[in-house]
This record gives C-alpha cells, sequence and structure tokens, in this order.
C-alpha cells in the first residue's frame, strides 16, 4: 500500500463554497484514492464482538476518495466513497447509519495507529455521522477509549447522490485543537463505517496506516 | 474490562409466579417513574409476559445473547416493529370531536400505530393466547426486569466499559455519557431487557429503581405490585427472604439458567392445576403444563422446586406450620422489602422539577 501525501492547496474559495460537499471549489482539486481495509477482529476489544462477527464481514468500504484544500483561514477535507445503500439516519433500533472519521496524532507528528493512540500520545479524530447536524471531534488513548467533544470550530456538510457519499470536514487552522499551522506534513488516516452492514464502534474499514497531510 | 463479580452485597429479587395477576401495574409504575422521556415512548424497562407465548420482543428468548460452555453466543437485535411501538389512541378526535359529527360514526380510543394503522405486534401481544387443549389449557405470567447478572453479557459486550457493576449492591448500570449507542450489550443480552433510544442514540434499561434503593425504598415495581408476587433484598443475606426462598428451600430459580449469566432474579415456578383426563377426572399424575417446557424454562430442579412448594403447601393445609409458606405469603408485607422498607411518601424529598 503506497503512502500518499495529500497537497491541502490554497483556494481563494470562502467557506460556503467550501462546504458545499458538491462545490466547484473542489473539482480544481486532485483526490488520492486511498486504500482502505477491515480492522483486525482480534483487535476488538469485547468477547462478544469477535464472536458475533467470526463468520460475518465487516470493512465493507474498500476505498475513499480524499481531497484537502485551504484558504486563509479554514482547513477542508471531502471524503468521498461508494455507498449503493446509504443508511443517512439511525431510523430503527437495529438500525445503524454511516459514518466516517478523519485521525490525526494529536501531536500532529506520531501515534500508534493501530491501538488507537495510547496513553501518551492520544489519536484525535473528527468524526461525522450521517443523520446528526454535528461532526464531533473524538480522542482516543488506545482501543475502546474514545471520548467525544463537540469543537465549535469544526464543521461537516455532507450529501449523497447516484450511489455516493461526499463529506466535506472543515476547520479554522487557528483553533485549541491538533495544530494546523502548516509548514510540516501531518499524519492522516481514515475510517469509513457501512451502516447497512450494521458497523459500527471498531467494526469498520481503515486505512492502516497513516498517509500525509501536507497544508501549503 | 470492567467484569469484576465482587460487591459489597448482591441485590436480588424473587418473583412468584403462583402469585402474580398479570395486572401490569409492575409495568405502569416503572413507565410512569422512569420512561417518561424523551425517546423512551415505547420502552417497558418491566414487562410481564404470557406464557407460553412469543414475549417482548418477538420471540425474545431466541434470539441468541448469554454464553454456551462460557463462550459469548452472537445475539439479534430485533427492529422496533417486533419490540412494539408506543400506539396513539386518539385522544384529540375522542375528546373534542364536533357535537355536529355523525352519531353512528362515534369514534372510540382506538390504538393506532405510527402509520395511523392498528398495531400488529405489541409488548405482551400474546396476552389472551395460552396454550393446550381445552379443558387442558395452561397460561401464566411472567414478569421481567433485568436480572442485574453475575455474568452479565451485556457489560462484557460493550467495547468501551459503558456498563458497569454498582459496588454497593452489584446493580448493574449503563453509563449514558460514556454509551455511544452500538447496541452490542441489547445484542449479547440474551432477555433482551435492553431498550435502545433512537431520539438520544443511547441503551437504556432497568436501573433497579437505584435511587430509591440508596433512599431504603424498594423499587417501584415491587412496592406497587397489588399481587405482592415480588421480594427483594439480599442474596448474600442468609435470613433475608431470597436467600431463604433461593438457597434454603430452593423453591426459587433462575430463568433459562442454560443462556449462561447467573441472573439475580429468581421465580417461584408455578404449581400448575392438575390434567383433566379422558373421563374428566383429574390426573393426579399429569400437570396441564407440560414439564418439558417447565424444565426450559427454569432448569432441572424445577420439578423438586414445585414439589417442594406443594408438600408445604398441604403441610398447612392439614393445620401444620411452614416456614416457607409463612414467606411467600408474608402477612405483612413489609417482610418482602429486605432492607428497603422505607415508606416513600415519609421522606423528605426535594421540589419536584417544573418539567417532571
Ligand atoms: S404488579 Fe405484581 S401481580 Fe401485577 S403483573 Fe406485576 S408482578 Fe404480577
Ligand atoms: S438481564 Fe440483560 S441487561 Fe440485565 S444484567 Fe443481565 S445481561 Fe445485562
Amino acid at each position: 500500500m503506497t503512502n500518499a501525501t495529500l497537497d491541502a492547496r490554497h483556494s481563494p474559495a470562502n467557506l460556503e463554497d467550501i462546504l458545499a460537499p458538491d462545490g466547484s471549489a473542489w473539482n480544481e482539486m486532485t483526490g488520492e484514492v486511498i486504500a482502505l481495509t477491515p480492522t483486525p477482529l482480534d483487535r476488538q476489544p469485547s468477547a462478544y464482538v469477535q464472536a458475533a462477527w467470526k463468520d460475518r464481514n465487516h470493512g465493507a468500504v474498500a476505498a475513499v476518495t480524499v481531497q484537502a484544500i485551504r484558504n486563509d483561514d479554514t482547513l477542508a477535507l471531502r471524503l468521498q466513497w461508494q455507498a449503493a445503500q446509504p443508511k443517512r439516519s439511525i431510523d430503527d433500533i437495529n438500525a445503524y447509519a454511516d459514518a466516517c472519521a478523519v485521525l490525526f496524532p494529536a501531536n500532529g507528528k506520531d501515534t500508534d495507529l493501530e491501538t488507537m493512540g495510547s496513553p501518551e500520545r492520544p489519536v484525535v479524530a473528527w468524526h461525522w455521522r450521517a443523520g446528526t447536524d454535528a461532526p464531533f471531534s473524538v480522542t482516543a488513548r488506545g482501543i475502546g477509549t474514545v471520548e467525544r467533544s463537540a469543537e465549535h470550530q469544526l464543521q461537516a456538510r455532507s450529501r449523497w447522490s447516484d450511489g455516493r457519499w461526499q463529506v466535506v470536514f472543515a476547520r479554522s487552522l487557528e483553533s485549541d485543537g491538533l495544530s494546523l499551522s502548516g509548514g510540516t506534513d501531518i499524519p492522516i488516516a481514515f475510517a469509513v463505517w457501512c451502516g447497512a452492514g450494521s458497523e459500527r464502534a471498531g467494526l469498520k474499514s481503515h486505512s492502516p496506516e497513516f498517509h500525509q497531510l501536507r497544508i501549503n | 474490562m470492567n467484569t469484576a463479580v465482587t460487591s459489597k452485597h448482591q441485590f436480588a429479587m424473587v418473583f412468584d409466579l403462583n402469585k402474580c395477576l398479570g395486572c401490569q401495574t409492575c409495568s405502569v409504575a416503572c413507565k410512569t417513574q422512569w420512561t417518561r422521556g424523551n425517546g423512551m415512548d415505547a420502552m417497558w424497562w418491566n414487562i410481564v409476559n404470557t406464557i407460553p407465548g412469543k414475549g417482548t420482543p418477538r420471540n425474545a428468548f431466541e434470539l441468541g445473547g448469554g454464553y454456551k460452555d462460557g463462550q459469548p453466543v452472537p445475539g439479534e437485535l430485533p427492529g422496533k416493529a417486533e419490540w412494539g411501538e408506543a400506539w396513539d389512541f386518539e385522544y384529540d378526535k375522542v375528546f373534542f370531536r364536533s357535537a355536529d359529527d355523525d352519531e353512528d360514526n362515534r369514534d372510540y380510543l382506538r390504538p393506532r400505530a405510527h402509520d395511523g394503522k392498528p398495531p400488529r405486534w405489541g409488548p405482551n401481544w400474546d396476552e389472551d393466547m395460552g396454550g393446550g387443549e381445552y379443558p387442558n389449557s395452561y397460561f401464566f405470567y411472567l414478569p421481567l426486569v433485568c436480572m442485574n447478572c453475575e455474568k452479565p453479557a451485556c457489560l462484557e459486550a460493550c467495547p468501551r466499559d459503558t456498563i458497569y457493576r454498582r459496588d454497593e449492591d452489584g446493580v448493574i448500570l449503563i453509563d449514558e455519557e460514556r454509551c455511544h449507542g452500538y447496541r452490542f450489550c441489547a445484542e449479547a443480552c440474551p432477555y433482551k431487557r435492553i431498550y435502545f433510544n433512537e431520539q438520544r442514540a443511547i441503551a437504556q434499561k432497568c436501573i433497579s429503581c437505584f435511587p430509591r434503593l440508596e433512599a431504603g425504598v424498594a423499587p417501584a415495581c415491587v412496592r406497587q405490585c397489588p399481587g405482592r408476587a415480588r421480594h427483594v433484598g439480599y442474596l448474600d443475606d442468609p435470613d433475608s427472604h431470597i436467600s431463604k426462598l433461593v438457597n434454603t428451600w430452593k423453591v426459587a430459580l433462575p430463568l433459562r439458567p442454560d443462556f449462561g449469566v447467573k441472573p439475580r432474579v429468581f421465580y417461584v415456578p408455578p404449581t400448575m392445576p392438575l390434567a383433566f383426563d379422558e373421563n374428566g377426572d383429574f390426573d393426579e399424575n399429569q400437570s396441564r403444563f407440560p414439564m418439558e417446557e417447565m424444565r426450559k424454562l427454569f432448569g432441572a430442579d424445577v420439578e423438586q422446586a414445585l414439589a417442594t412448594v406443594e408438600s408445604e403447601r398441604e403441610k398447612v393445609a392439614g393445620g401444620g406450620q411452614s416456614e416457607l409458606m409463612d414467606i411467600l405469603i408474608s402477612r405483612n408485607w413489609n417482610d418482602m422489602l429486605g432492607p428497603y422498607k422505607q415508606d416513600p411518601g415519609k421522606l423528605v424529598r426535594p421540589p419536584r422539577r417544573g418539567n417532571d
């Protein structure tokens, strides 16, 4: 699997244009196709989950196309993936919504992605779930330790059409969370949950290694 | 993982199925107390099902979960159509209809599902079904709450340690702040006692009225039971009704012990009437309820438990004394409440909040 470098090139577009999931600002940006694989079942921190999914596939989404863009004060990422049977909300007791996330080392440099971070080197993630208005920011210090928090500087917009999700995350460059000040490459990873396949929690497709985000 | 089985006390209940009336007062007591919030309309943390019947949700005990040979058994989580939704009773139409409305077409409080159609399923839907062929028809009522299991499949299924056992009494609780709504717990509970709040995207279940317990008050379902079918107390206290019924007299049994979760709600199995033979006489050797099904529900010890109850009953009928009958009858109702005898009406309570 090759390690992609995602260029967040400067754009004169304003925030609204960038947030539009099918907006023209994105047309000019090259996309990277990131291969995704199912998370290893033996890493699920619950014997029940391991037993229940032993004979059942997860990690249905095999690839996500990612683009990055920046203007004077915002960084945005657009994730696109195929979803023939979208789950746009949790509309029943046994329904799970489609979702995606972008992960970074909290220090902007390094962490262990396989274990979802460690107590010393947490992972931060931006998490979007279909049917909810606001994305949330997540911190994890190991598998099963995800803590959610609302991050006011983080926004997301989504659109599903023609069998495909388009999700844009946008965050101001200056914010308390992860430093996006530019100049260096930030490791970045991706995860997608297929609601139609009852994927949730650690049952997802992910990029098993970090790629690089370059904020120009 | 937070799987410690130790707690200072072991909170437990015994439901006497010979006394349960199937009145659902317990269910309504719980509903009124706990499940009136957003997204909780269709929740029945306490429900009483008619046996034989498919239960709540439909086929509740055939959906997997629990353990077999110590290994977790995959479970299914049915959708809301299988649990039964909260019905609308068209109150507006009935109470506020115009006087000019057609007299022949009077509305009444008809239940409606969300799609406006008559309901097709609901909690205890098989209320009137029963089993057997007349005159050997049979049924009984089976109340269900969270069993605060010693080996809680729900707790062990959660990948993020959201469910925990209280140190003071072993009550199993879901931390709503921590819950991300993954619902592995709901799949894993073999009694299907975990509900999902769609609006809040969290799992919720019976909390054994823990705020009442902390004030020395018995759970609402226990205090309000007109059948006086419910005993509450500590399994680890050898003098408690619970321990006497479970350990000393061995007449209170776990439901579906094959589920492997070691529940801490125990049932005094129902002594059913004798069957009629083909001449219309009682068949002294044959209960109306098939013993095979009784064994499936309460395990291999059920025959002995039934025999003990019957023989102690006969003893008292013959003028004798029986500690077991005294406990089961509990002439002084407060005796059934173990350490939770406090009358909630006598507590000094904080003022009600506006939206309660
Ligand atoms: S309130 Fe008591 S008698 Fe009535 S259904 Fe519940 S357990 Fe049975
Ligand atoms: S009855 Fe179900 S929800 Fe309650 S502790 Fe046991 S497994 Fe958990």
